[in-house]
């Protein structure tokens, strides 16, 4: 590229850039501070027991009397998110609904929300995922056994939950976004080459990745600690019992070390690819 | 709540535990902007507010026990998949009492603007979801009230009875407040705004208790905590107690 010409690229890529207010380190705010979000709800979560025929789509229709194919759960969200939209929820495109439904209209009060993101790209996610790891993996590591009826209470916190996860992970999208500006050249050529496993390796940082994992996993351990007003409490000692946290330390860094760190990158990779749509 | 035998211990455990989740729901609620256009009047919604329609809708279906008391009463379907396993140790015109009008008045009027920052971002629909969350959080620590009254009749129906038959509803003020107790649960709760609220990071000694990060850094103010506990929340919850006395020998 002549001179001239790559210096008019670079002005047009930076005042784009700056445009839409993404940086590399506005994603990492966000993410650190999508960390105590997600930490919150999950200690929340983790204060009723599992409660099991939430999730059952035999008690939902013994419940109603009448047959149902969806769990107490499933309706819940649904509806929630019904609700929300109507509200005007999912319209800046940072949040995508479990649910797939249409609203014709918003009551909320309109708002221009800027578009950081490539439109192609936009709609990548890994809800489906992120369902069937909460509802399967995590939630039976998260709550004690147990059924204390409080159905409606259970479900509302799941989706608090739920939302966060969704949130932080299909994040991914703004993640890929900003490391592609920063760096197209190298991207462009895997993704004409549809190098899934080149571009994986371009976005991980062993190093940034442990350094968040513990972070989670000491929040879980501030944030769950019984305070009370008799002296401290020890949170940096190794030995003290995981029992003494409302949600198990341990368990939230298995949480990003497992599922939320690869479901991000999977987010990533999948945007990319259709980055040049 | 409810299920089994009624204590004292049990009933505070159950406001212990409500400081949590009131902390956590409003630093939630502080990472957005005050968001004024989401309270305001809405000709799309009838003249509603946005938040009104939200609570309206999000309400239904959901409200059994005596502590989860519903904003918009009126016009509530009963519920899709009711709550069981509760047996009633209240007494029965325990349900009519609500503070909800007070709380709700509190939240948006005098709480929302000491801790959510000035600015629209257009993320009405999130916010009004945080708020409801602030709010049912609010309104149940308040309604928890109703145990912690009928626990206390229960322990001295001789001290109680004669206040209750000649309405006297300072005297019963007085025999409820516990200022010793009042202090505790204020500090504590200042207490968990800053623990709660601090920055988290890997360095050696943040994270600790009290955090070596001023209260500027606090999510939110942890004297705002105090501040709502002081001046609404103990208040709100002596006056459940106090409606529901009244009404206990009906």
């Amino acid at each position: 590229m002549a001179a001239m010409d790559f210096y008019r690229y670079l002005t047009l890529v930076l005042l784009l850039h700056m445009c839409s207010g993404l940086s590399l380190d506005t994603v990492r705010e966000f993410l650190t501070r999508e960390e105590d979000t997600i930490v919150f709800s999950l200690i929340e979560r983790a204060k009723y027991p599992l409660n099991t025929p939430a999730y059952d789509p035999a008690a939902a229709a013994a419940a109603a009397g009448h047959l149902h194919n969806a769990s107490f759960a499933e309706m819940f969200v649904r509806e929630s998110e019904a609700v929300q939209a109507k509200a005007g929820r999912y319209q800046s495109l940072q949040e995508i609904p479990f649910s797939p439904f249409r609203v014709p209209f918003t009551l909320a009060p309109p708002f221009n929300f800027t578009r950081e993101l490539y439109p192609a790209a936009a709609f990548v996610n890994v809800n489906d995922d992120i369902w069937s790891m909460y509802f399967n993996q995590l939630l039976p590591l998260l709550a004690k056994n147990g059924d204390d009826g409080n159905y409606a209470a259970t479900v509302s916190s799941d989706l608090v939950c739920l939302q966060a996860l969704s949130r932080r992970i299909n994040y991914g999208r703004y993640v890929a976004e900003v490391k592609f500006i920063g760096d197209q050249q190298n991207y462009t050529t895997l993704i004409r080459n549809k190098d899934k496993d080149a571009l994986m390796k371009l976005l991980t940082s062993e190093a940034q990745e442990d350094v968040v994992k513990r972070r989670v996993q000491k929040k879980a351990m501030v944030f769950g600690q019984n305070v009370t007003l008799d002296g401290p409490v020890e949170t940096g000692n190794s030995n003290s019992s995981q029992a003494n946290f409302e949600a198990d330390p341990s368990l939230v860094y298995k949480l990003y070390d497992q599922w939320v760190i690869p479901l991000t990158k999977q987010v990533e990779v999948e945007y990319l690819l259709h980055r040049l749509d | 709540m409810g299920e089994q035998q009624l204590s004292l211990a049990a009933v505070r455990d159950a406001l212990v535990r409500e400081e949590d989740s009131i902390v956590f729901a409003l630093i939630e609620r502080a990472r957005l902007p005050r968001n004024s256009p989401a309270y305001a009047p809405a000709a799309a919604a009838g003249g509603r507010s946005l938040a009104e329609f939200f609570f309206r809708e999000a309400e239904a279906g959901h409200y059994q026990k005596p502590e989860d008391v519903p904003f918009f009463p009126q016009d509530l379907p009963s519920p899709v998949f009711p709550t069981t396993g509760y047996t009633k140790v209240l007494h029965s015109f325990a349900s009519a009492v609500s503070m909800n009008d007070a709380i709700w008045k509190m939240y948006f009027n005098e709480l929302i603007p000491l801790f959510t920052v000035d600015g629209d971002d257009g993320n009405y629909a999130e916010t009004v979801a945080l708020d409801f969350a602030c709010l049912k959080a609010l309104s149940r620590r308040v309604h928890i009230g109703k145990y912690v009254a009928e626990v206390k009749f229960k322990d001295a129906p001789q001290d109680y009875s004669p206040l209750i038959r000649a309405k006297d509803t300072s005297a019963l003020m007085n025999l409820l407040t516990f200022k010793a107790v009042e202090e505790k649960v204020k500090k504590r709760v200042e207490k968990k705004a800053r623990i709660f609220g601090q920055n988290v990071t890997l360095e050696e000694n943040a994270g600790k208790h009290e955090g070596i990060s001023g209260d500027s850094e606090c999510k939110v103010n942890p004297e705002v905590l105090s501040k709502l506990y002081d001046q609404w929340v103990m208040p709100l919850t002596k006056d459940v107690e106090v409606e529901y006395l009244l009404r206990r020998l009906d």
